[in-house]
Parts: C-alpha cells; structure tokens; sequence
C-alpha cells in the first residue's frame, strides 16, 4: 500500500528541492576512490614507521643505557610499540561496515558498536599502555643524567604529571564514559527496532 | 571492461534518475552547506562502488535507497563522535508532541516551511529520518521496511506519526490528510 496521501503543498515543496544539486561522473568517482584509498594507507604508513622508528630506538637504548629502570622501561616500551605496530597493520585490513550490505538497522548498529568499540580499545588500555614504559626509561636516564643535569627531574616531574593525570588516567576514564553513552544508544535502538 | 562499462551505466543512470532525491536526502540529514557536499559525493561514491556488486536481488530503487541512508548514517555517527554531549536525536514521539506551536503557511511561505522541515528532519533519531525520508519520496510501506530493516507495522506506526507531526506544523496538511 502506497503511503501517498502527503500533503499536497508539502509534496509539491519537497519535489522541486534537491533538482540543482552538484553531479558526478564515473571518472571522478573513480579518482576520489583512489585518492582515498591513497590517503588512508599513508596514514597507516606514517603511523607504522613512527612507532617501528620507536621499537628500534628503543631497542638500540638497551643497550646503551646499563641503568636498571631504563632497561627495563625500554624492553617494555619495545613490547608496547611493537603491539602497536601489529595493531596498526589489523586496523588496516579492517573495512568500515559496507553500506550495500546491510539494512539501516543492522548497518546503523554496526557504526554505533564500531564507536563503542574504539572507545572501549583505545582510551581503556591502548593508549595508556605506552606511559609506564616511558615513565621508567625517563626515571632511568634521570638517575644517570639527573647530577650532570638537573633540569632532567623537572621533565619527567612534567611527564608525571602530563601523562598520568591526562592520557592514563582522565582519559580512559572519558573514553569508557564516551563507550557507554554508544551503548546505550545500541540498546536504544534495539528497543526501537523492536517496536 | 564489460563489468567497468555497466558498473559505470548503471550509476549514471541511477544519478539521472534519482539525483534530486539524493540530494534532498543529503540536504535532510546534514545542515552544514560544507559538509553537506562532502556527504553528497560520499553518496554518490558508494553507490558508484556499490553497483559492482548489485546482483538484482531487490529493485535498483531499493539498493539506492539503502546505501544512500546508510552512507548518510554512517556520516551522521562520525559527524556525532566528537559531541556526545549534544542535545540528543528526538523520536518520532518527541517530535509529536513538540510540534503544535509552530504552524507555517507552506504556500506563503515556501522557503521558511522549507527550512523548518529539513531542521525537523536533521533533529530526529536516524532511523525515524530514514522513514520520514522514504515517506517523503512516496515510497510504500514494504519498501521502506526493506531498506530499514524494520517490520510493516513498525514502519506504518512510524507513518502515522509522521502525518501527524508534518499535519501539526504545516498548514496545508488540510489540502491533503
């Protein structure tokens, strides 16, 4: 059954808007598809040498720092950018949900939960996991530098305060109150589907 | 080069065909002109992608409005990440019952009941938007329970308070309802 009893004004309005929007050709849609393509694998390339760059200087600090706390903090900072690394490389095999696929409802869920998931991912553990590594191997080259040069304490004081107050505690703590909101919304529509 | 060349006519043919009603639906769920445009060729870039792998299974009709919506939703989930202490998506039901003050002479003032409709559209739940939409586009009950997901009955709860919704806040309800 048709659902055709529309006003007519109203239908008459909605039907003569949209008639001047911008077009596009198969050609340029097919350059903006490998200009994205392009970009999102540069993306995952700057990030994958960044943090490979930090798996091996860290490892090469091993070696030359014999200080206890910066050993330590480099081995576990070789162990938290090298799950970067892998991460990174899943994180591009992964697609967005298809939106040819699915029905509104399932591909409207599968966004909703992608976001919770990032939420949950990133600001719980992924992020924070990085800090106390760093937080050692600064502890340790204050410990061998800090008598030759004093201002080193003041800049892991200032890591302390930066990186424990913001990214491993305020942050997970936003991001897992982000994670729940998503949830509620999946409920939510859980409940509306139903209807 | 036969599967490229009817990819490519397929998408030009539903650009010609349904054009206008993408981007009505480009307009409805996004307000920011900037954007707007963004949305619009991301529409149109899914579609083109996605006829290389339509396989007849539903009407082109259908698969249009379906990757649209969702290209839209999905859109409208990014577009939310960095706010979610916005003002919260209406229902349907909200929507109802805000709707009784604000009445607009559609004839005397086309471009305001314009406005004001694409701003009641843009406030409401995406999956009520996406009913609301396919109402709009004349679209029957089956079809927008196909692209939804939702059941008829559902859909058809939805249109009745639709009616009632664009009723209350346009006067020219009285020609049609």
């Amino acid at each position: 059954m048709a659902c055709n009893d529309l006003p007519n004004d109203l239908k008459i309005l909605w039907n003569e808007t949209g008639k001047d929007g911008p077009m596009f050709s198969p050609e340029q849609l097919r350059n903006e598809t490998q200009k994205m393509q392009a970009k999102r694998r540069k993306g995952y390339i700057v990030l994958g040498v960044a943090f490979s760059a930090m798996v091996a200087s860290l490892a090469i600090a091993f070696f030359l720092f014999h200080n206890t706390l910066a050993r330590i903090g480099s081995i576990l900072g070789v162990v938290s950018c090298g799950y970067w690394v892998v991460y990174l490389a899943a994180e591009r095999a992964r697609t967005a949900p298809d939106p040819a696929e699915t029905n509104g409802v399932r591909h409207y869920r599968a966004e909703l939960e992608r976001m919770r998931d990032w939420h949950r991912g990133i600001g719980s553990w992924r992020a924070p996991i990085l800090i106390p590594p760093f937080f050692l191997f600064d502890l340790g080259a204050a410990q061998t530098f800090g008598k030759a040069a004093p201002w080193v304490w003041l800049f892991v004081w200032f890591d302390v305060t930066i990186f424990l107050g913001v990214v491993a505690i305020g942050a997970p703590i936003k991001h897992r109150r982000t994670a729940r909101k998503y949830q509620e919304r999946i409920d939510a529509l859980e409940n509306a589907s139903r209807g | 080069m036969d599967a490229v060349e009817s990819q490519d006519e397929c998408y030009e043919k539903a650009a010609a065909e349904y054009g206008a009603a993408l981007a009505r639906m480009a307009a409805a769920y996004e307000a920011n002109p900037d954007l707007r445009r963004d949305l619009l060729q991301e529409i149109h870039l899914a579609l083109w992608r996605s006829f290389g792998k339509f396989n007849g299974r539903c009407s082109v009709r259908t698969w249009i409005y379906r990757v649209a919506h969702n290209v839209a939703i999905s859109h409208v989930v990014r577009q939310a990440r960095g706010r979610m202490n916005a003002p919260a998506f209406l229902s349907l039901e909200e929507a109802e019952a805000k709707t009784s003050g604000e009445n607009v002479e559609i004839s005397t003032d086309r471009r305001q009941a314009l406005a004001q409709l694409f701003a009641l559209i843009q406030r409401l739940e995406p999956l009520d938007r996406q009913v609301m939409l396919a109402y709009l586009e004349d679209l029957d009950a089956e079809t927008i329970a196909e692209i939804t997901g939702l059941t008829v009955t559902n859909v058809w709860t939805k249109i009745h308070r639709i009616k009632n919704v664009l009723v209350r806040q346009f006067a020219g309800g009285r020609h049609g309802l």
